[in-house]
Order: structure tokens, then C-alpha cells, then sequence
């Protein structure tokens, strides 16, 4: 029973592990992009609710769903064939971020830890403190897009 | 010796310069910090397109040195720059190709930065007017470009720097001051009243027209909307 359990397993990790690394670079660079244009909605969404009629449901959301790709693991998508290429649209990202592991989690870890934040925040309902949190959330964005994409 | 002095500058084109100074300082520092400090790179910018509007029409209707028409670098006066043989006030030759490559750059600073995108939570005020693929090129163009005109900015105090220490002539207390001493000729003239006026409605129509104030409202956020459980 155990032996095929431990078989059963070990084929879905394979067929897993195949499926990823099969990806085709095109889609991995639309799945990218999908994420940060999903991201983008977001936090323009926080933006409006901030600038204008607060709604914190709204911000919740939006703020849930920031953190979920954040911690998501997209940087599995960053695979080797996906340096450049189209998805949806040409890839901007720096050849760099495919060599530059320190880097890349340098950036990466500061924006997934303000988008827990982000979330954490957007729980309170507290408006000012969003706005200032968002503010925080975006200079993180901010860090990998001077450092890993192009202009 | 006392006495002889001309006045160079006028009030309106000093505090052009200092202003400009200040928005652009301002400009580069918030763009570094990001985040909602973009708030400001973009009031900044707007700013910005105020300054720059009215420089142009003071160098047609402001005083005698700070119209264009006097400190253009026509090949002569050139020939005659390097051959040490200028004489003048005000903007010399060389230094008018700083003057004009800094006005054309900030110019195209700001309309580029009208329509540009962060791909953060930020948008230029005419971002809307035109598609994101035509925004992300002018944003790439925004970018590069501000190395260009940080490196003329150096190269603009270097040159100050260099005037001050070798050729011992003191460029910034004039554009303090208006006066330059120990200088014989004509005090600028000029730029009265009905052109400060004129220079002041162009800019402000400038800034208006870039802040996109006129553009009907975005659809997007209206009141109390919500978006449903799935």
C-alpha cells in the first residue's frame, strides 16, 4: 500500500515537475505579465479608494489579492528561454534578473513583507494608515522595476 | 572704484531660474523616493510646465538679456568666443547652448512625464490621451532622458565652478542680485508690466492645459461602487 502510494506521489511530482518545465517561455511570460497587470488593477483600485470614497471592503480585497500574487511564487516563471520574447506583449524584464539571484531577492522579499502588510492594514479599515501603507507597498514595486526592468 | 555696474538680470528671470531650480531639485528627489511621493513628482512637473512657458515668452518679451534673440549663438559670435574676442553680458556664446539644451531638455522632461506611467499607481495628467504601449515608450524616454539633463545640470555648475575659481568671475550673485559689478554697459531694459502679465497668463494657461483638468472625468470610481463576491 505505502509502495504505491509512494509511487502514485512520486509520479504526480514528476508529471509536476514536467509540466513546469515544459512551459513554454511565451506563456510563462503571459502568465508574468497577467500577474503584475492583475496587481496593477489592485492597487489602482486601493488608489481610488483612498484618493476618493473609502470603502473598506473594497480595499480588502484588493489588498487579499496583491498579497496572494505576491505569495504566489511567480518567481517560478522567470524560466531559462523567457529572458526575452512576447507574451502578451514584449517582455521587459533585464537579463540581469536571470543572473542576479541576490538581487532579484533582495527586491523581491521587501515588496512580498510590505504586501502582508498591505493586507494586514487594509484589515483595520484604517484610511490614512492604508494610504500610508500603499505608499510603502509601491516604493517596492518601485525597487525591482529601477533594478530589473527595462525601459 | 565703485560704481560701475550693469543690471543683468531682472526679477522675473531670477525667480524663474531659482524656482526651476527648486522644482527640478524637487522633481529628481521625490522620483527616487517613489511611492507616494509621485503625488508630488507630478505637481512638481506641473510646476515645471508653468516655468518653462513663461521663460519662453520672457525670452521674446522679457528684458534685453534675457531675450533669446540677444544670447543666440550665431556662428560669428562663436568665432568670435573662441578666439577671445567676444565681448558681451549676460549668456556668453557657449554658455547659451547650456541655456537652450537645458530649456529644450526640461521641456521634453515634462511632456513626456504628462503621459507617462509607473506601472506602479501613477499616471500622468494626459496619461489617458494616448494608449499604455505609446506611455511605456514615452516613460522609457523619461527615464533616460533625466540622465541626460542631471549630467547638463553638472555640467552647468561646472562651469560656474569653473568661472568662480579660474576666470574669477562670480556668475551666481548676479542672478541673486540682478547686478553685475565691475561691468560697463547697458542695464538690461524692458519687460515691463504688460509682458510679466502676458508671460503669467501663458503659463498659467500651460499648466492648466497639461493638468488635464479639461479632460472629461475617468469613468472608473464612482461613489460607493463595489465589485461583487467572486
Amino acid at each position: 500500500m505505502n509502495f504505491k502510494l509512494a509511487v502514485a506521489m512520486l509520479s504526480v511530482s514528476l508529471a509536476a515537475g514536467s509540466a513546469v518545465a515544459q512551459m513554454k517561455p511565451e506563456d510563462a511570460i503571459k502568465f508574468r505579465q497577467s500577474g503584475y497587470t492583475f496587481m496593477s488593477w489592485n492597487m489602482a483600485r486601493i488608489k481610488a479608494n483612498v484618493d476618493g470614497t473609502y470603502n473598506k471592503e473594497e480595499v480588502i480585497k484588493a489588498a487579499n489579492a496583491i498579497q496572494a500574487i505576491a505569495n504566489s511564487g511567480m518567481g517560478a516563471l522567470f524560466i531559462p528561454g523567457s529572458e526575452k520574447g512576447k507574451g502578451w506583449k514584449d517582455t521587459r524584464v533585464k537579463p540581469e534578473f536571470f543572473t542576479d539571484k541576490d538581487g532579484v531577492t533582495k527586491v523581491a522579499g521587501p515588496f512580498v513583507q510590505q504586501a502582508n502588510e498591505m493586507a494586514k492594514v487594509a484589515a483595520t479599515g484604517d484610511a490614512a494608515a492604508v494610504k500610508a501603507q500603499f505608499g510603502k507597498l509601491g516604493e517596492t514595486c518601485k525597487g525591482c522595476h529601477d533594478k530589473f526592468r527595462g525601459d | 572704484m565703485s560704481g560701475q555696474r550693469l543690471f543683468l538680470w531682472d526679477l522675473p528671470t531670477r525667480l524663474f531660474h531659482w524656482a526651476l531650480v527648486l522644482c527640478v531639485a524637487g522633481a529628481v528627489v521625490t522620483v527616487q523616493i517613489g511611492g507616494n511621493f509621485m503625488v508630488w513628482h507630478g505637481r512638481l512637473g506641473l510646476a515645471i510646465v508653468g516655468l518653462i512657458s513663461f521663460r519662453l515668452v520672457w525670452g521674446v518679451a522679457g528684458s534685453t538679456y534675457a531675450r533669446f534673440s540677444q544670447f543666440f549663438p550665431t556662428p560669428n559670435k562663436l568665432a568670435a568666443y573662441f578666439k577671445g574676442a567676444w565681448q558681451g553680458h549676460g549668456h556668453n556664446p557657449l554658455g547659451a547652448f547650456s541655456v537652450f539644451g537645458l530649456l529644450a531638455l526640461i521641456a521634453f522632461q515634462v511632456g513626456s512625464g504628462l503621459f507617462a506611467n509607473d506601472d506602479i499607481a501613477f499616471n500622468g495628467p494626459l496619461q489617458s490621451l494616448i494608449g499604455k504601449d505609446f506611455s511605456d515608450t514615452l516613460t522609457g524616454w523619461h527615464r533616460q532622458s533625466s540622465n541626460l539633463l542631471i549630467a547638463l545640470v553638472v555640467l552647468h555648475l561646472g562651469a560656474i565652478v569653473f568661472y568662480t575659481r579660474v576666470k574669477k568671475e562670480n556668475l551666481v550673485k548676479p542672478m541673486i542680485t540682478g547686478w553685475k559689478d565691475g561691468a560697463q554697459g547697458e542695464s538690461a531694459r524692458g519687460g515691463g508690466w504688460l509682458a510679466l502679465t502676458v508671460a503669467l497668463v501663458v503659463a498659467a494657461a500651460a499648466v492648466y492645459g497639461a493638468s488635464g483638468a479639461w479632460l472629461p472625468a475617468p469613468p472608473p470610481a464612482p461613489k460607493g461602487v463595489e465589485t461583487p463576491n467572486f
